[in-house]
């Protein structure tokens, strides 16, 4: 089952009771924005944590209407953060979204042992995007934005992440190419050796729910016709749901030309968490973070 | 000359190179494809290229009637053994016969062994010979350039240096003068942890130093700090190469081979590729290309070609 079009996010977030999105810092990079219209448009419920103050007149200025918002008042950097994650490994919130802090303040509070939201999972970054040129087919990667060079072990839960998450957005068995320069196994090349264990390790059910298949080159895994040519029959074969990369390099680039280079739009979330979180960047656009609102919200409610 | 900023405007102007000066000559191992031969006799209707066809005869002459292309529009050497065929046609670059040395169905391995032969071949002393995919992409005023996508693995310093040079060789070929190189990475900073952020930094300060000429070479850059301004100016990177560059170096095989891919299955853009670095351009592109793509990397050999003249 290949997906099309992403908006369904939109429509899943809002079924039941609404999910609850603790916000850090939201001082800029138009988080608050993209929170406020989540909740306006009954995505998640927000709660802001962070400088009063300062969120307030952000809001003025820019028109954010905070009149349903509930805000906690934290003027330190850290200890809003700290917070923000409490809230999350309590239950009060469902789900953690990053403002206007330094990603690695975040995650270290997440993986605070006393209070922080690890699981002994690893943390990995999943982006989906509608490809227009694919007609829409939604696309994932991971990782392309966390680990930086993931070993074989690191690779296995990156997929099992990954996994759990397309089971919650409604795909019972994703296809996942594992990718490398090429679709052969060449021993001078550890992105194919790698491919071609995980592929095995999914055979032998040492990765469940999923169908794993590699060496693929990125042709090969979202093309049929490229495949075809290549000869090479695998049910993964030009219709890959998610590309895993090989390192943050690769994921980076192939991210970054969906995202500048398409004109489409997309969701990325930081899997592997008790509760997903929310990272945005200043650059993606209104649509593409609140996308990755609604990824976040459907994902949390398990 | 203005600067090629499509790969339509490359055909355009190979063209304008063949008639003003005369078509550039292909040396072509194993020419026993219907396809290629159809590219090859595009760019000679063109009025770019003309052909040394290396390989089987009857092959050849069967590839021919396939493609309803006329043989006797070209010079053509019967040669039954694969190896001896890129022996064959690399031989008549080589003693410049001909302008260009390209693989038709000969095995990746004899046409690259013919290519690196100490008395036949193309090399150009100890220079690494590198990949270049270039492409137009919908939205963006320029063609961009990826080193090495497809035939270094895994390049140390000295082999990106060569690749940057090459690379810079062919951009202003298509007339960028100065072309501006980003050296790519996850981030654009610099991190001990991240090789190709440190491989970035020197590359930089060769060029600084004159160790890479005629180019501005600048990074570590993330692939969209080097292709949109805005996005750099919010990172607060100041430089010429930031959201302008024309020539991405990129890490390794792996990340670059899924730079490319991705820029050709997803968005609206045209590709090709040519093998640089040796002492003329060397066309290699696969069955799977579109006639139209092998036309390309033969306008992109024609305009090298004419350039290093």
């Amino acid at each position: 089952m290949t997906m099309y079009g992403i908006d369904f996010l939109l429509a899943e977030s809002k079924k039941g009771r609404s999910m609850t999105l603790a916000l850090a810092c939201p001082y800029g990079d138009d988080a608050l924005g993209a929170a406020c219209r989540a909740q306006r448009e009954g995505v998640v419920r927000t709660i802001l944590i962070g400088d009063e103050g300062k969120i307030r007149s952000l809001a003025a200025r820019d028109g954010y209407d905070l009149s349903d918002i509930p805000l906690v008042d934290e003027k330190d950097d850290d200890r809003a953060i700290e917070r923000s994650v409490k809230m999350v490994s309590s239950g009060e919130a469902d789900l953690l979204m990053k403002g206007l802090v330094k990603t690695s303040s975040l995650l270290k509070a997440v993986l605070d042992k006393d209070w922080g939201l690890r699981t002994g999972s690893l943390l990995s970054h999943l982006f989906l995007f509608e490809v227009p040129t694919l007609g829409g087919r939604v696309i994932g990667i991971s990782d392309g934005g966390m680990n930086t060079y993931p070993d074989l072990n690191a690779k296995v839960k990156i997929v099992e992440n990954a996994v759990a998450c397309y089971h919650r957005i409604g795909v019972p068995q994703p296809k996942i190419a594992a990718l490398a320069a090429v679709e052969v196994v060449n021993p001078d090349m550890r992105a194919t050796l790698e491919a071609a264990a995980l592929a095995k390790m999914n055979e032998r059910g040492q990765i469940k729910g999923c169908l794993v298949d590699g060496p693929f080159a990125l042709d090969n895994a979202v093309s049929e016709e490229a495949a075809r040519i290549k000869g090479i029959s695998s049910p993964v074969a030009g219709n890959a749901d998610m590309l895993l990369v090989p390192d943050i390099e690769s994921g980076n680039f192939v991210g970054k030309v969906l995202l500048y280079m398409t004109g489409g739009k997309g969701a990325g979330v930081i899997l592997g968490a008790r509760k997903p979180i929310v990272l945005t960047s200043r650059f993606d656009s209104m649509e593409t973070k609140l996308l990755s609102i609604a990824l976040g919200a459907v994902v949390a409610r398990s | 000359m203005e600067q090629i900023r499509s790969l339509s405007q490359l055909l355009d102007y190979a063209k304008k190179i063949g008639a003003e000066k005369g078509p550039k000559k292909l040396s072509v191992a194993m020419a026993e494809e219907a396809g290629l031969l159809t590219a090859i006799d595009e760019a000679r209707k063109a009025g770019f290229a003309e052909a040394i066809l290396v390989g089987n005869g009857d092959k050849m002459k069967a590839a021919a009637e396939q493609a309803s292309v006329d043989l006797a529009n070209y010079e053509v050497i019967d040669e039954r053994d694969e190896p001896a065929m890129g022996i064959t046609a690399v031989t008549q670059v080589s003693s410049k016969k001909a302008d260009i040395y390209m693989k038709g169905q000969i095995h990746t391995n004899n046409f690259l062994r013919a290519m690196l032969s100490k008395e036949v071949g193309l090399r150009k002393g100890k220079n690494t010979i590198s990949h270049c995919y270039f492409h137009s992409v919908d939205g963006f005023d320029r063609i961009f350039f990826i080193a090495d996508a497809a035939f270094n693995m895994y390049p140390d310093l000295a082999a990106k240096a060569d690749i940057t040079q090459n690379t810079v060789g062919l951009a202003r070929a298509f007339g960028v003068a100065e072309p501006k190189v980003a050296v790519l990475a996850a981030v654009e900073v610099v991190n001990p942890d991240m090789p190709a952020t440190l491989d970035a930094a020197a590359l930089t300060q060769m060029n600084r130093r004159g160790q890479i000429k005629n180019c501005i070479v600048d990074g570590p850059f993330a692939l969209d700090n080097a292709v949109s301004e805005e996005s750099a100016k919010t990172k607060g990177i100041v430089s010429p190469v930031a959201g302008k560059a024309d020539i991405f170096i990129v890490p390794n095989i792996d990340s670059g081979n899924m730079l490319a891919k991705g820029i050709v299955y997803f968005s609206k853009n045209e590709t090709a590729g040519l093998i640089l670095g040796a002492s003329a351009p060397i066309v290699l592109t696969s069955r799977a290309d579109s006639t139209r793509a092998k036309l390309l990397s033969i306008a992109a050999a024609v305009a090298l070609s004419d350039f290093n003249k």
